[in-house]
């Protein structure tokens, strides 16, 4: 999977956790300051990614990911190790 | 008997259903064989089963009375994911699956339905993720926002005093700090019994500086009694103030039922709370439990990463005596 694809469905995944526009969510856009989610909410975004994916992350990757970007990379390093 | 050995013998004659969502840390599987054994609660375990007896065989541990829960396949595992999504907007089955999947959560909506009581964690979690988990699923109890601690001091003489926040709020707000000395009433009048008094702390004195860090402190005075007028808080005080009886009776210009006697230090940050708590600790040689966790619907409290098997069950009876 490209990582255009992962940024994509990454955006979509948020859209829906966070119930914002996909079209406000940039790359670079934080969850808590940008797109208005409250921090408890990372637990939930780590689980929508995991289920949108396939994957199962750490424990804490929560605490890691913090932007649209990070939530990426962190996504794209747990599909190339699949 | 210390203050430990007596909360125990207060948890035994509740017996509270008591969650450990971290089945795999032997720590936790010592400490629930003890609790569960001596009847100081009912443990329940949650994790994969099979390594949890496994484990408990070889550490020599009875499982008699221990329950264990393996989350997938706990048979009312669809209807707590049900719940989850009834309370949750946005998530979706798959996603909540995925979330009670894990201990720490699945834990968490334990309590929240009334299978379980309370929740003992954070030997092998961060502390941000056990509050996080437990904000999802257990929430805050009524007029609280904030999640945050305290610290129980026992000086010599078995004087007892509750210190907050030391440990959880960096730097709260007005608002969060008026929230933070209600909920410590709260855990004082569960824990302690008898008239909680809470003196909101500076390093000023009814006015007797200006600065804005005084105004955030008198701000949250007023907000916490305009909340919960019932309890005895006042502010700002100056520690000597709030604590000795003839320091108070120089300094404060308008009565006070707090000032000079008060059993609850509520600290305006968390540089000057965990610096307190230590010096207390070292200092005056008092013994300092802690920290506890508060604001949340149901008890929820985090272990140390270094807590040890006494320390765990001690925490335990804590937490349970909070329902």
């Amino acid at each position: 999977m490209d990582t255009k694809e992962i940024e994509e469905r990454v955006k979509k995944v948020v859209s829906q956790v966070l119930n914002v526009p996909q079209d406000s969510i940039k790359i670079e856009s934080r969850f808590v300051e940008d797109l208005g989610a409250e921090s408890v909410q990372s637990l939930e975004l780590v689980a929508a990614f995991e289920s949108e994916f396939d994957i199962q992350m750490e424990e804490d990757a929560a605490l890691s990911i913090k932007t649209v970007e990070t939530a990426i990379e962190f996504i794209k390093k747990y599909i190339d190790a699949k | 008997m210390n203050l430990i050995e007596h909360f125990i013998e207060k948890a035994k004659s509740l017996n509270r259903r008591i969650v450990f969502p971290e089945g795999s840390d032997e720590r936790i599987l010592e400490a629930a064989a003890y609790i569960g054994k001596e009847k100081i609660g009912q443990p329940i375990l949650l994790g994969n089963k099979e390594k949890i007896y496994e484990q408990m065989h070889n550490l020599n541990l009875s499982i008699d009375n221990v329950t264990l829960i393996e989350p997938k396949t706990f048979p009312d595992f669809n209807q707590l994911v049900t719940m989850y999504v009834e309370k949750r907007q946005n998530i979706s089955i798959s996603v909540a699956e995925k979330l009670l999947s894990r201990e720490l959560i699945f834990g968490g909506m334990l309590v929240s339905s009334g299978k379980a009581d309370c929740l003992v964690a954070g030997a092998c979690n961060p502390t941000a993720t056990l509050i996080q988990s437990a904000v999802l699923t257990i929430g805050y109890r009524d007029k609280i926002s904030t999640a945050s601690s305290f610290f129980i001091m026992v000086l010599p003489g078995n004087r007892i005093l509750f210190y907050a926040d030391c440990a959880v709020n960096i730097e709260p707000d007005f608002e969060q700090l008026a929230e933070i000395g209600i909920t410590t009433a709260y855990s004082y009048k569960k824990l302690i019994g008898g008239q909680p008094k809470v003196a909101f702390l500076s390093f000023s004195t009814q006015g007797s500086a200006n600065h804005p860090l005084i105004d955030k402190v008198i701000q949250a005075v007023q907000l916490a009694l305009k909340k919960e007028p019932a309890i005895d808080l006042d502010g700002e005080f100056q520690a000597d103030t709030a604590l000795v009886k003839s320091v108070a009776e120089k300094k404060i210009k308008k009565p006070s039922s707090v000032a000079g006697q008060a059993n609850i230090l509520i600290f305006p940050d968390l540089n000057s709370g965990n610096i307190a708590y230590k010096l207390t600790q070292y200092l005056a040689n008092a013994e300092a439990y802690g920290p506890i966790l508060q604001g949340f619907r149901y008890p929820v409290s985090d272990l140390s990463r270094g807590a040890k098997v006494k320390d765990i069950i001690g925490v335990s009876a804590i937490t349970s005596l909070q329902v």
